[in-house]
């Protein structure tokens, strides 16, 4: 067993299935979806991609690309929330539809990103 | 070949930044869950962007103070925990960072990248010279007079900073690895279709060939300029393939050959190299015993060059001058075996003492013995570095070998002036009465100084003239020797050698037609060097000096009808 892969592949899919639980529910119900597991979902993909820095290998930089696309869709969910809430006063359907959509954006990455990771687990031979 | 400064930032940045993340994670979390009070009493939770806002000037040290209200108990022993957990995993951070800037590794990297870089983005023809030693720095300094580009490696750290501490200009990307390796010799271009020659010019015979054959492999079209000091080694690469061999000792043997049976074209070869046009009379070597201390390379360079000139010589072996101390291992050098030597050799009737040993204090010693017991014998000694150069100067000796001199020079010359090289090669054809005629035309004419230049009738270097040739007018060789200033009169250039193709054609006639593509050797001064650059690229010098008048262009054509 390898201690890395365990670790990594650990939070790889942490980031996935947090993702999903914030991207499930009615989009227009922002009630149906928890503040802090977007909060969860962030610093979990933020770690996700620290982990896949410094691999110099053609499926290490595809990784860290998703992880990357993942990270700058989240964070923009969570600006518009704050953008909305605070600057333009007030959360409307509009504004929660796009905070889940992003999300859902990021969960795409995400999904690429666990489907590569578990594809080279089992190329590899040991 | 990738640059791995990046990699070795990030990963040295990955813990740091996962312990910053878990930090700020844990410590907005829980701003947000434990319950505040704002201004009237009433309960609140902070949101995210309060707990983020605050954490952010908390860990960063800025600490704008409680926000949005003071902060009840439970809140500020939540703070206090979370103060020392984000600063220190902050300060981590930055220490990391910071000593990341002062790593050497790191540094290397960047050095290795921006070399790469540089090589890669030479867009004009260089030259790669492998080592940063006297003879290629005293190259290198010329070479970027004139100015050509060069790339530098060498095995010595100290000594590529030493290169960049010059500041050349233009630039000459250097780096420092091992010869030997091919991916460092890769790196500083050798494939590039930009590097058109190679220097090689180490004193060590087996790096020398190996380097050679390894570039000659990697690219075969590049001009390669190899030292070698010993004749089956210049055999040797012949056959592989390299183009130019320097040997410092057969350009000895040659030179002392000429000194002995031509003096005149003696003279003409060292004038190419840089000395006046004249040879005193302690200068010239006289033709009686000669007597060669070292039985080596340079010994046995010169037996052949003595050989042909028909000489009287004597070897002294340099063998066992050294008497080894009984107790200690060093040597110590004994003079009383060295002046036996001399002395059996018949220093006292000897009309020349050459000291030809590896050994710079040696040569100077034999030098000062054979003095000693014959004060009128003419003094010739090989200096094998060129540090060595003032004492060498101080000894007042007549003729000085110095190896490193010549390898440089003779490198330059090829590199820079072909032409020159091809005229030393016309000479050794050629016998002194030939040579003194050349010699004294040139004296009468320029005096004693006067300097080689090389022009071509090519676009770049005779805009007017290669125009013209282009409309198919015949311009004969004394259209250019007239002066731009009178054209009946004629300027102070002599034309010693054109090329055209591969054909040599020596002290070219004044009635030689000349073509697009011919380069010229010129023997001139400052003023008619300059003179002719006019004439060659300027349409109304040329003109005049072609028809005898002035060019008429524009609207004053219609006036002046010829």
């Amino acid at each position: 067993m390898n201690f890395d892969k365990v670790i990594s592949g650990f939070f790889f899919i942490l980031a996935m299935t947090l993702n999903f639980g914030f991207f499930y529910g009615n989009p227009e119900v922002l009630a149906e979806h928890s503040k802090y597991e977007l909060f969860a979902a962030i610093v979990v993909n933020l770690i996700a991609t620290i982990m896949k820095f410094g691999d110099k290998t053609q499926v290490g930089s595809v990784l860290l690309a998703t992880s990357l696309v993942a990270d700058i869709q989240l964070i923009g969910s969570a600006s518009i929330w704050a953008i909305a809430l605070y600057g333009l006063g007030g959360l409307d359907i509009e504004s929660s539809t796009a905070i889940i959509s992003l999300s859902g954006g990021a969960l795409l990455a995400n999904i690429t990103s666990v489907v590569i990771f578990v594809g080279d687990t089992l190329k590899s031979k040991r | 070949m990738q640059s791995y400064a990046s990699w070795i930032v990030i990963r040295r940045l990955r813990v740091p930044f996962i312990i910053i993340i878990v930090t700020f994670a844990v410590s907005i979390l829980g701003m947000m869950l434990i319950p505040g009070q704002d201004d009237q009493g009433n309960v609140y939770h902070l949101n995210f962007f309060d707990a983020f806002y605050f954490v952010s000037y908390m860990a960063s040290t800025i600490g704008f103070g409680e926000s949005p209200y003071a902060f009840t108990y439970p809140q500020k022993i939540w703070v206090s925990m979370a103060i020392y957990l984000t600063v220190i995993g902050w300060f981590y951070g930055i220490g990391t960072i910071v000593a990341l800037i002062q790593d050497k590794v790191l540094a290397e990297e960047i050095a290795r990248s921006k070399f790469v870089t540089d090589v890669r983005e030479m867009n004009e023809p260089f030259i790669l010279i492998f080592g940063y030693n006297n003879v290629t720095k005293n190259l290198i300094q010329r070479l970027s007079q004139i100015p050509r580009r060069m790339v530098v490696i060498d095995k010595d750290e100290s000594k590529i900073d030493a290169l960049q501490l010059e500041g050349y200009h233009p630039h000459i990307p250097s780096f420092h690895g091992d010869l030997l390796d091919v991916s460092v010799v890769e790196m500083a271009g050798i494939k590039s279709p930009m590097c058109k020659s190679v220097v090689i010019v180490f004193e060590k015979e087996y790096k020398n060939t190996r380097i050679a054959m390894m570039c000659k492999y990697l690219n075969p079209e590049a001009k390669i300029i190899v030292r070698s000091n010993t004749l089956q080694n210049n055999d040797y690469l012949y056959t592989i393939g390299i183009d130019h061999i320097e040997n410092p000792f057969r350009v000895i043997s040659n030179r002392l050959h000429l000194a002995l049976t031509a003096p005149h074209l003696w003279m003409l070869e060292m004038w190419v190299h840089g000395h006046p046009l004249q040879i005193g009379l302690h200068e010239r070597i006289p033709r009686g015993k000669f007597v060669i201390y070292g039985y080596g390379r340079m010994g046995r360079a010169l037996e052949t060059g003595l050989v042909k000139a028909n000489i009287e010589y004597i070897f002294i072996d340099a063998g066992d001058i050294f008497t080894q101390n009984q107790k200690k291992v060093e040597k110590i050098f004994s003079e009383e075996v060295l002046e036996n030597k001399l002395i059996d050799a018949g220093i006292d009737d000897a009309a020349v003492i050459v000291a030809g040993t590896r050994d710079d204090m040696v040569n100077l010693a034999v030098i000062m013995l054979a003095r000693k017991h014959n004060p009128d014998i003419y003094t010739i000694a090989r200096e094998n570095s060129l540090s060595d150069l003032k004492i060498f100067n101080a000894a007042n000796i007549d003729r000085n070998y110095i190896l490193e001199e010549i390898v440089a020079n003779k490198t330059y010359n090829y590199i820079a002036k072909p032409l020159a090289n091809a005229f030393i090669l016309q000479l050794t054809k050629r016998d002194d009465k030939w040579g003194r005629a050349i010699v004294n035309r040139i004296v009468t004419k320029l005096g004693r100084k006067p300097h080689l230049c090389e022009m071509s009738a090519t676009l770049k270097q005779a805009f007017a003239l290669y125009h013209e040739l282009e409309k198919g007018t015949k311009v004969p060789l004394k259209v250019l020797k007239r002066s731009r200033a009178d054209y009946t009169k004629n300027s102070a250039v002599i034309f010693l050698l054109i090329k055209r193709g591969e054909e040599i054609i020596l002290l070219p006639g004044d009635d030689f037609l000349i073509e697009q593509g011919d380069q010229m050797l010129i023997v001139c001064n400052d003023e008619s060097e300059e003179d002719l650059a006019y004439i060659l690229n300027n349409y109304y010098e040329f003109n005049y000096v072609l028809h005898g008048k002035e060019k008429i262009s524009g609207v004053l054509e219609w006036f002046y009808k010829e």
